[in-house]
């Protein structure tokens, strides 16, 4: 009796204990993949941090709306025009302040872009400018000139990916971010959690998440039950295997697109037919609901849907095995090594079922009567195979790779991935760069219309490499959320797109 | 005994500078911290830039005399991902796992010679078979699974315990459960088998025939006897919980150093793995020390 007492007793407790860990009504708890190193506003590009920073601490000039589709929007500068040849002038907002209670004004602009570029810190920003230098010139307090060498006419765009520290912030990593954002850094425990707390001096419209607790945990099943259990609000990302509840799990576009990069300099890949061959020989239906999420969607371009210039008329070649066959005869009766083997390069724990999906598509290149051999390397020796310098005396490659642009526009990946001179690119085609150089160049429609004529050009005419996938993922959202993910949340996570049911 | 715990403090100083020396030359085998740090699409200039700014275009034998010098000065130098004191970074995990091993191991020891020794009291009887089943079971089973299934079953099943994390006493149940099985099976096998042993030796016997009480007999005569090779399997599992224990860190995130050093090495994150080597390379050399002393205590005939 005493024993059932005690059971009982403990049973009781462990219940009012749960209670204890369960939310408070209008605070979350966010659970993520990976612990964060830094919490540094310049490191918010890169996706662990910025979905804990990004627009919740520290906010950019400019923002891209990819959930209402409006485009490039005003954040801290209302509005910009371009004031002359490769100068853009930046109207700033007047009433907004930081979490340290200092006032928001150009000369925090101009030191976060020389933070931001400057080589006594390693910060992401400069990834997406390239050899672009920026100068600035504060005109007045609301009012900065940016100018870039050469003239970058996305440079509004640009500055989505540029946070706003004050001025006084030094020239390191700091573990105090401050930002003008809607919430600020209030707690952080190593290796356990990350506290963010509703600002009540924030410029805009207060969210109606007043604590948001971000938590760690590498397992994606215990990511999945913590949710489940009420522990937590959002998992950004979760396995397949367990987003098994339409109730609470979405899948979203991850931004990411799978595909193969040929090395057009070298044969058999150098002949048009050969790369056709390899496009036909693949069923890419098969994959998608089998070893890929059901949501994969069959890729065109380098580039989401999403993405600015991103052309509908360009379709997926089609699975044509026989079709295969005959070019490879035609490239093999014009003297070409059809026979040599290409190696088909992968990245371990790429994404779920990388290996899988490879052998797949090895099995279908054979049958096609290519010879393949697949290899693969985790992460630094991949890249020795993915970017330039390529290594000496290497054979025909196919290299198997995820490309990330979440960022609206195909000046983040056209260059690095098909210019001559691109660090990723596997062909050198004079008529390409001429053609992302205008593209780049362009602005408004002009600029839309020169990107879709590209992709139409690199896959209809050029060939240049096997595009695969639009990839998903999965995310677990507790039902008192109203939150749906999309493409953005692989890069951040703004609390004020959180409501409560 | 004092001339023989020195020559161990000696040779354990050696040890763990040559471990040091090892360590710091295989980890630079391991590749570029920069290639891992900056994105895989960073300009020659930003790869440059990271190179230069963490020293590591220096000759490997200048980097490693920069060291010494270093942590001569107690300066372990910063961690490459967290941008902060190296030390500071270990010693907070290591906070962490030294609770998580200090109670584990406290609780399996204090378990497992109890049940152990009443299992072997009575070989072959209901309760030794149960509790051998048991044991073996938990010796056996693997922990990512134990873990995952405990998870499902007591925090989404029953809401009794958080699935993870930190913060409560009772964040720390499932944790500790899932770290105590394995141990507790091995070293309650070991117990039952050394008191068998030591229930069939003559001082027993003696005991017996002049009538003295069973529960005398087991935990006053027989136990102390039987301790000597139990002490041995408590301190290798002990020691393996001091390096960490990564599936149970990875699964409840607990921010031990287990977990720390895995992330170190494959972010190559040199200074953290150093200072991780040599903070739980003491903690190991300490533990065995108390041993050697837990050896003495017991066995008189280690005394001279």
């Amino acid at each position: 009796m005493k024993g059932k007492r005690l059971l009982l007793g403990l049973m009781m407790t462990a219940s009012a204990a749960a209670s204890a860990w369960a939310q408070e009504a209008k605070d979350i708890t966010v659970v993520l993949d990976e612990e964060v190193d830094l919490v540094e506003s310049c490191m918010a590009t890169r996706s662990n941090i910025g979905r804990i920073i990004l627009q919740n601490v520290s906010e950019t000039l400019t923002e891209l709306d990819v959930r209402n589709n409006k485009g490039l929007m005003p954040r801290l500068a209302e509005k910009w025009e371009e004031a002359s040849p490769g100068t853009w002038r930046f109207h700033l907002r007047k009433d907004a302040k930081f979490s340290d209670g200092s006032a928001f004004d150009a000369g925090d602009v101009k030191h976060s872009i020389e933070r931001a570029m400057s080589d006594k810190i390693s910060c992401e920003s400069p990834r997406y400018f390239g050899d672009t230098k920026l100068e600035t010139k504060v005109v007045d307090d609301n009012t900065i000139d940016i100018t870039a060498t050469p003239a970058q006419p996305i440079l509004p765009l640009l500055m989505t990916l540029v946070t706003i520290v004050p001025a006084e912030t030094p020239i390191e990593f700091t573990r105090e971010p401050i930002g003008t954002g809607p919430y600020k850094l209030t707690e952080w425990k190593a290796g356990q959690s990350i506290t963010l707390t509703r600002r009540d001096d924030y410029w805009g419209s207060a969210p109606e998440v007043t604590k948001a607790t971000y938590v760690f945990r590498a397992d994606p099943s215990v990511r999945a039950a913590m949710v489940a259990a009420g522990e937590a609000d959002i998992a950004p990302l979760i396995s397949e295997l367990d987003a098994n509840d339409p109730e609470m799990d979405f899948s979203y576009p991850n931004s990411e697109t799978f595909y193969m990069r040929l090395d057009h300099s070298i044969p058999p890949l150098n002949d048009k037919r050969v790369r056709q061959a390899l496009n036909m020989a693949l069923d890419r239906d098969a994959f998608i609901g089998t070893l890929l999420p059901k949501g994969a969607i069959k890729a065109t371009a380098i580039v989401p849907p999403t993405t600015l210039g991103w052309n509908p008329d360009v379709k997926v070649a089609p699975y044509d095995p026989e079709g295969a066959k005959k070019l490879l005869a035609e490239a093999k009766a014009d003297g070409v090594p059809v026979e040599t083997p290409i190696t088909i390069v992968g990245r371990t724990n790429n994404f779920p079922n990388v290996v899988e999906v490879l052998e797949a598509a090895q099995q279908m290149f054979e049958e096609v009567g290519f010879k393949t051999k697949l290899q693969m390397y985790e992460v630094a020796e991949f890249e020795k195979q993915y970017s330039k310098p390529y290594p000496e005396g290497r054979g025909p490659l196919l290299v198997a790779a995820q490309h990330d642009n979440a960022r609206g526009d195909p000046v983040f990946s056209m260059y690095f991935k098909y210019d001559s001179n691109g660090r990723q690119s596997g062909i050198a085609n004079p008529e390409v760069d001429k053609m992302i150089a205008e593209a780049t160049a362009a602005t408004g429609e002009a600029r839309a219309a020169d990107w879709k004529k590209l992709i139409a050009y690199l896959h209809d005419d050029v060939v240049a490499d096997v595009l695969l996938f639009h990839m998903v993922g999965y995310a677990r959202v507790n039902p008192r959320i109203d939150f749906t993910p999309t493409i953005a949340t692989n890069s951040q996570l703004q609390l004020s797109e959180i409501r409560f049911k | 005994m004092g001339k023989k715990m020195m020559r161990r403090i000696v040779s354990s100083f050696f040890s763990l500078v040559a471990l040091v020396v090892m360590v710091f030359f295989l980890s630079r085998l391991t590749g570029d911290p920069a290639a891992l740090f900056l994105p895989i699409d960073a300009t020659q200039e930003m790869l440059d830039q990271f190179r230069e700014l963490h020293g590591l275009n220096d000759p490997l034998i200048q980097q490693f005399g920069r060291y010494v010098w270093d942590v001569l000065h107690l300066d372990f130098g910063d961690s490459i991902r967290k941008a902060r004191p190296a030390i500071d970074v270990v010693l907070e995990s290591f906070t962490w796992t030294l609770q998580l091993a200090l109670i584990t191991i406290a609780l399996v020891t204090a378990l497992a010679i109890t049940i152990g020794s009443v299992a072997a009291f009575r070989p072959g009887g209901l309760f030794d078979r149960f509790v051998s089943l048991v044991s073996l079971i938990g010796a056996s089973a693997p922990d990512f699974w134990i873990a995952i299934v405990g998870i499902v079953v007591f925090s989404i099943t029953l809401g009794w315990v958080p699935t993870s994390g930190t913060g409560t006493v009772w964040h720390w149940i499932l944790p500790v459960a899932v770290l105590f099985i394995r141990p507790f099976g091995l070293i309650l096998q070991v117990v039952r088998g050394s008191m068998l042993t030591a229930f069939g030796s003559a001082y027993v016997k003696t005991a017996r025939a002049k009538g003295v009480g069973n529960r005398s007999i087991i935990f006053v005569h027989t136990l102390r006897n039987a301790m000597l090779p139990v002490i041995t399997v408590i301190g290798d599992q002990a020691a393996a919980m001091l390096n960490g224990a990564v599936v149970v860190e990875t699964i409840f995130g607990f921010p031990g150093v287990g977990k720390l050093m895995i992330d170190s090495i494959l972010q190559r994150d040199f200074n953290v793995i150093l200072a991780a080597i040599m903070v739980t390379a003491l903690a190991i050399f300490v533990m065995n020390l108390l041993i050697d002393i837990a050896y003495t205590l017991l066995d008189p005939r280690l005394r001279t």
